[in-house]
């Protein structure tokens, strides 16, 4: 029994909805503002490990943060697949080095991803000194929104608009109705 | 799994089309990127081979705007069909919130199509997932083609459980939209399913709008998008797998494959059933990391799995990089 407990605990933290509100984000970006300017990052992304955006702070406005989002999931999941095969835990930082702008991209907790972009005003040494200390700050976050969300069995749905599906049909017979 | 952001008023929902390999996959988002209006689409990202075959997975964010006040995005994936592709394939498969199966209507491919709903199922379950609780629908593709077997046929062997089904021709775009309006659908609702008519329950949902800075995903952030975009992997082609290609990617698609795309659409007529699934959709029970991993790790498969992942990580930092 208490083994089939722990299972689910396991996949809860892995599939339950993430539901993010105000003050977590707040919270998240406050964090992700302090460790830009202590490392002297240029841009930070967090990204959850299905590939969904959470929030990015720092200079990406002309970045197609959401492709970025989507390939920084697939190349952890790629690393994690190898780790696994490898008979490692997990790698738990990956590091792609540019000519001028490099990625460091670490795990925060069991299902985010910390992606940082810096050139050569800082060094990778600084970057991920600061980067595990902000994954640990981040992780307890994470793992208030996760307690949450297992109390709330509705998942946060019960927090979208009462005319939500109707209007969602509308919306899909608007942009794929022939 | 559906992320839900109420600091911006935001849904993001992961699909996937799923299928085997030449079923139709990267063609249906190619279709999705050719005619979705310019105000929803992005990019689509390809991380292909040379020889034009999905290596990790096509990549294309679709922004249906707002609905009911709160930002709806979908995250339309496809994986690589070919059997050994396995590993790469379980891992788009992640966080999946609703699944296109693009079946090959030719007789002499059924085997396989089987064969790769068997591995979807497979591999769900090795997730805790259960493809019976996922909004999923099947594209019988390639009805233009003589071998193309009757859809009783079709249906009787790869969907007994009834899901909706569509007709479709990719190539000239027939039945694209349908299906993934149809899984859409389906989606939306999920997210919607729990909740009971709660009064007050959207009392929450007054915790105002964006309140992010200026630089955060505050207004829709792309405006118009260029043509499908081609991702060649760095050249570390000498690792790839001999005889499969090497990793490279091409600029185009074998020629004529855009202009079909775009052909005028013939009314398609898919006739979806309603899911008669026997029981309201409900998160999974949990039943994760128990089943046994199938690819054991032969030196040969290793070595393989380790030279395709380099090719992966090679490519998409090189995007990546070249992104920022
Ligand atoms: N005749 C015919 N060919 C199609 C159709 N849809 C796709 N194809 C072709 O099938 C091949 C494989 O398509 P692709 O989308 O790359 O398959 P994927 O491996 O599932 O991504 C391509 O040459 C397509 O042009 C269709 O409806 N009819
Ligand atoms: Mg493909």
């Amino acid at each position: 029994m208490p083994k089939q407990m722990r299972q689910q605990t396991d996949a809860q933290l892995r599939e339950s909805r993430l539901v993010f509100y105000k003050h977590d984000i707040q919270t998240i970006d406050s964090t992700l503002r302090d460790f830009l300017s202590r490392s002297k990052s240029k841009a930070a992304l967090l990204v959850d490990k299905d590939g969904h955006l959470i929030t990015q702070e720092g200079s990406t406005e002309k970045t197609d943060t959401d492709t970025i989002a989507a390939l920084v999931a697939g190349c952890f999941a790629a690393t994690r697949e190898m780790a696994r095969i490898l008979g490692e835990d997990e790698f738990s930082a990956l590091f792609h080095q540019g000519r001028k702008d490099n990625l460091q991209l670490s795990l925060v907790g069991t299902r985010t991803i910390l992606g940082v972009l810096f050139d050569d005003t800082t060094t990778i040494g600084m970057v991920r000194l600061y980067a595990a200390e902000t994954a640990r700050k981040l992780s307890s976050t994470f793992r208030k929104i996760i307690a949450r969300a297992d109390a709330d069995p509705t998942g946060g749905s019960s927090d979208i608009g009462a005319g939500f599906s109707e209007a969602a049909a509308n919306t899909l017979e608007n942009v794929f109705g022939e | 799994m559906v992320q839900i952001n109420f600091a911006n008023k935001e849904i993001q929902c992961k699909v996937v089309y799923y299928g085997p390999g030449m079923s139709g996959k990267t063609t249906n988002l190619e279709v999705v990127h050719q005619k979705a209006p310019q105000t929803a689409k992005g990019d689509l990202t390809s991380i292909a081979t040379e020889g034009d075959r999905t290596l990790f997975f096509d990549f294309m964010p679709l922004d249906l705007g707002n609905i009911a006040g709160i930002k709806t995005k979908f995250q339309l994936y496809t994986v690589p069909g070919q059997v050994y592709y396995n590993s790469t394939r379980k891992l788009v498969l992640q966080g999946v919130d609703g699944i296109v199966f693009v079946a090959d209507s030719q007789g002499d491919k059924i085997e396989e199509c089987i064969e790769a709903i068997e591995n979807l199922k497979t591999n769900l379950t090795e997730y805790g997932r259960d493809l019976e609780t996922i909004p999923f629908v099947i594209q019988y593709n390639k009805r233009d083609l003589p071998g193309a077997l009757p859809i009783e046929e079709l249906q009787a062997r790869l969907n007994p459980t009834g899901a909706p089904y569509f007709e479709a021709v990719a190539a000239t775009g027939e039945g694209v939209f349908p299906t993934l309006k149809a899984l859409a659908s389906l989606v939306l609702e999920s997210i919607n399913r729990d909740k009971g008519d709660v009064p007050g329950s959207s009392a929450r949902t007054g915790v105002s709008g964006p309140t992010r800075p200026a630089a955060a995903a505050a207004g829709p952030r792309r405006v118009a998008a260029a043509g499908p975009r081609r991702v060649a992997p760095k050249p570390v082609a000498a690792q790839a797998p001999a005889g499969r290609g090497p990793a490279r990617a091409t600029q185009k698609r074998p020629a004529g494959r855009q202009s079909a795309a775009a052909a005028v659409e013939a009314p398609s007529q898919p006739r979806a059933r309603p899911a008669k699934r026997a029981e309201p959709m409900r998160r999974p029970a949990a039943k994760t990391g128990k089943v046994k991993i199938k690819e054991r790790a032969d030196k040969g498969r290793l070595m393989l799995v380790l030279a395709v992942a380099a090719v992966i990580i090679g490519a998409v930092g090189f995007v990546v990089l070249k992104f920022l």
